[in-house]
């Protein structure tokens, strides 16, 4: 692909917040959007991901963006004009403590106050709706049919597509080196292959974020998590249809269309670095889990484990903005494990940000200075 | 956890001879297989073999296969054998090693050095229906009927007429099975000229320049569509060969996995037939503990393999302090010199380029 060394914006990373917000830039006018990507598009944490769409969150912002992700959701193919790989399986959500139960129908009553439909499912209702659970042992369930999980290649992909049929300019194994600032004001980035004058950054880029602010001379306190997941051969489909979730249960579990399951928890005591490497002890955890939840696994053999990187900040809310001293240097990041399902909004919004000065939905708390300010937004409901 | 100074992962030529090696130079050796009994292929080639008196040419491989299993036998209180044990996965991190015996029991072993002997995979084509019971990898066609005594069925169309094609061509002809005909898509054969000839003079067509374009059937194979090709691909009318088992003889690529897992150097070299860990004069990897031998280092032959399994066991045994440095140099030397000697003359040209590409002498320390 030809190099030209001016873009109206530059794209930092190519998972599912670049590839999105380079297509909400084009899509509302924006004519020279050049996005840039180390390796390959999806080959970071977004095709590493787990893949769960949710709208039952505890925070009523989490909730708000968690609806219009699964609205957006719901036409996207549409919109795209491609498959995205939904499944509306639904989330079904298993507490085994007390105090878990209680919050989960906390979340309950603000999510039904927000026009999210959870409702209390008993275990009889729960085996309805997956057909191999074995859960006797927990103390209730909550369950919101409109939930559920997409493909985050045919996703990312599709972004892609459409972004490029827009104009937008993709350039692979292209990674930014330095951002240039001059007068409080972002002025291009450079690159291994050369440097791209630009009014507009947009800082997209997942489990090394903090770095990319860095080049531009910001600290965030963003850190990187690496999160071990695997996928089992495919068994009928039909066992697990919907995403299966608990907070102290520690895990997420889903079934592929093709009849595989895929799943995975919450790391033990490994550092907060970037080897994306994989584990025994994941494994032989991992599997405990499944074999209890999903007795239909007994026996099925596990066919690949692999690690990707959670962006994680102090209250695992991500961070979305502009920075307050470099105009024209935005932020979306620090989705700690939630970015795909919150890609499709998100880059809309960041879209609107950078054009408009405005959002439709309130992302203002989500600007890194509640973190100086102390306004964090502590969210009970994650994995 | 199970400890180890040395495993082996694969028991065929390759990690026979290095366990052997390994073991016969002091050292504590596990050695796992996934098949039922050790021998990787050498326990179904019934053919005589080539080469020197070292590489005791004229035997037939399963008589080959005995004489390591009865040295096996003189050091069995030096190597543990598991067989039916599948190396699940190896973990960098820690250099743990996951094992399953059988489907039921897994367990774990940290061995201090690892010789991956872990051979070859067959290719396959891609053609419609390729995936209908009675389409048959050769090696599979070889293990029914050497191992289990099966014949696969009544009438065999053979894709390739490499050596492992016009060797288990042969041997369905000497198990009573029809061979309809052998289909090269080169315009020569691969193998050896006394294989092709022993199948010609009992009439079997080799067909130069033809490929196979489907397979026919519902539920099982029950004929092939086969086609001439040209320098503009298919050519003339498609040709319907009556048969019940497609099989495929299109060549073998190294097994690898676990290489990629250790995060070795892995280059690909078309003469080795795949991708292969770079590796030094000791068939040493870049990952210092780990070493290779055997198809899983570029696809070669049995021969080759045993005495590539050799110095990859020698090299174990001396990282671990177990061979003087006279001794090690007198190994070395020894088994450098039949490696030279069956890689010699024209038909080991392909493979004397292919190792140079991935060869170096030592490692940088």
């Amino acid at each position: 692909m030809t190099w030209k060394n001016k873009a109206e914006a530059v794209v930092i990373g190519g998972g599912i917040q670049g590839v999105s917000t380079a297509y909400h830039l084009a899509k509302m006018g924006m004519k020279d959007v050049v996005l840039l990507e180390k390796g390959t598009v999806c080959s970071g944490s977004t095709g590493r991901c787990g893949a769960g769409i949710r709208a039952q969150w505890g925070l009523e912002m989490n909730c708000r963006f968690g609806l219009a992700c699964v609205d957006r959701f719901e036409h996207l193919h549409e919109e795209l004009g491609m498959d995205v790989g939904l499944n509306q399986g639904g989330y079904l959500m298993v507490a085994y403590e007390e105090g878990e139960y209680n919050q989960l129908l906390a979340n309950m009553a603000l999510q039904n106050r927000l026009g999210i439909d959870t409702h209390i499912v008993d275990y009889d209702e729960a085996k309805e709706i997956c057909p191999g659970l074995a859960a006797e042992d927990a103390v209730g369930f909550t369950f919101n049919a409109r939930d559920g999980h997409a493909d985050p290649f045919l996703t990312t992909f599709a972004f892609q597509e459409a972004a490029k049929r827009l104009g937008v300019t993709i350039h692979k194994y292209t990674e930014c080196t330095g951002i240039r600032v001059a007068d409080d004001h972002v002025v291009g980035v450079d690159t291994n292959r050369g440097s791209i004058d630009a009014p507009v950054v947009v800082n997209a880029a997942g489990g090394y974020s903090q770095f990319v602010a860095k080049m531009a001379g910001l600290e965030i306190p963003n850190y990187s998590e690496r999160h071990e997941i695997l996928i089992t051969e495919p068994v009928e489909p039909g066992v697990c249809p919907p995403m299966l979730m608990s907070f102290s249960g520690n895990y997420y579990i889903q079934q592929r269309p093709h009849g595989s399951i895929i799943g995975g928890c919450s790391p033990e005591g490994h550092p907060a670095d970037f080897q994306l490497g994989n584990s025994w002890d994941f494994l032989e955890h991992m599997s405990k889990t499944f074999t209890k939840l999903l007795p239909r696994t007994k026996g099925v053999r596990v066919v690949r484990q692999w690690s990707g990187l959670y962006n994680m900040t102090p209250d695992r809310a991500p961070i979305m903005g502009e920075a307050d001293a470099i105009k024209g240097f935005f932020l979306t990041c620090g989705y700690s494990g939630h970015g795909f399902m919150f890609g499709p909004v998100s880059g809309d919004l960041m879209a609107q940000l950078i054009l408009t000065g405005k959002t439709s939905i309130d992302i203002d708390p989500l600007h890194y200075r509640r973190f100086a300010e102390g306004k964090l937004l502590i969210e009970p409901a994650v994995v | 956890m199970k400890t180890t100074e040395v495993l082996v992962i694969g028991g065929g030529p390759a990690g026979l001879s290095a366990a052997l090696e390994a073991a016969s130079r002091g050292s504590q050796v596990t050695l796992v297989d996934s098949d039922l009994q050790l021998g990787g292929q050498l326990i179904k080639q019934t053919h005589k073999f080539f080469g020197s008196e070292d590489e005791r040419a004229g035997t037939r491989g399963y008589k080959i296969g005995e004489l390591l299993f009865k040295e096996l036998e003189g050091l069995k209180d030096c190597i543990d054998v598991h067989v039916n044990t599948t190396v699940l996965g190896y973990y960098k991190e820690d250099g743990v090693v996951s094992l399953s015996r059988g489907e039921e029991d897994y367990f774990r072993i940290k061995p201090e050095r690892i010789v991956m002997s872990t051979g070859a995979m067959e290719r396959l084509i891609p053609f419609p229906k390729n995936d209908l019971p009675g389409v048959y990898g050769a090696g599979a066609v070889q293990t029914l009927m050497n191992v289990y005594g099966v014949t696969p069925g009544k009438r065999v169309l053979m894709i390739g007429a490499g050596n492992i094609g016009l060797i288990v061509s042969y041997q369905l002809m000497q198990a009573g099975v029809d061979v309809a005909a052998v289909v090269e898509f080169m315009p020569k054969i691969g193998g050896y000229w006394v294989h092709a000839a022993k199948i010609r003079r009992l009439g079997v067509p080799i067909l130069l320049r033809h490929t196979i374009v489907e397979a026919l059937g519902e539920d099982v194979v029950s004929g092939a569509v086969i086609q001439a090709v040209g320098d503009k691909g298919l050519e003339g009318d498609p040709v319907r060969i009556d048969c019940d088992i497609i099989c495929l003889a299109v060549g073998l690529t190294p097994t690898a996995e676990l290489l990629w897992q250790a995060g070795c150097d892995m280059q690909f070299v078309p003469e080795l037939c795949g991708y292969v860990p770079r590796r030094d004069a000791h068939m040493r990897t870049s990952q210092s503990h780990i070493w290779v031998a055997g198809d899983a280092a570029g696809i070669e032959e049995a021969s080759s393999a045993m005495v590539e399994g050799r110095l990859a066991g020698l090299g174990a045994a001396r990282s671990l302090g177990h061979v003087k440095d006279s001794d090690y140099d007198a190994g070395l030397a020894s088994y450098w010199q039949r490696l030279s000697h069956l890689r010699a003359g024209e038909v080991g040209e392909k493979i004397r380029s292919g190792l140079e590409k991935c060869s170096c002498d030592a490692w940088e320390v």
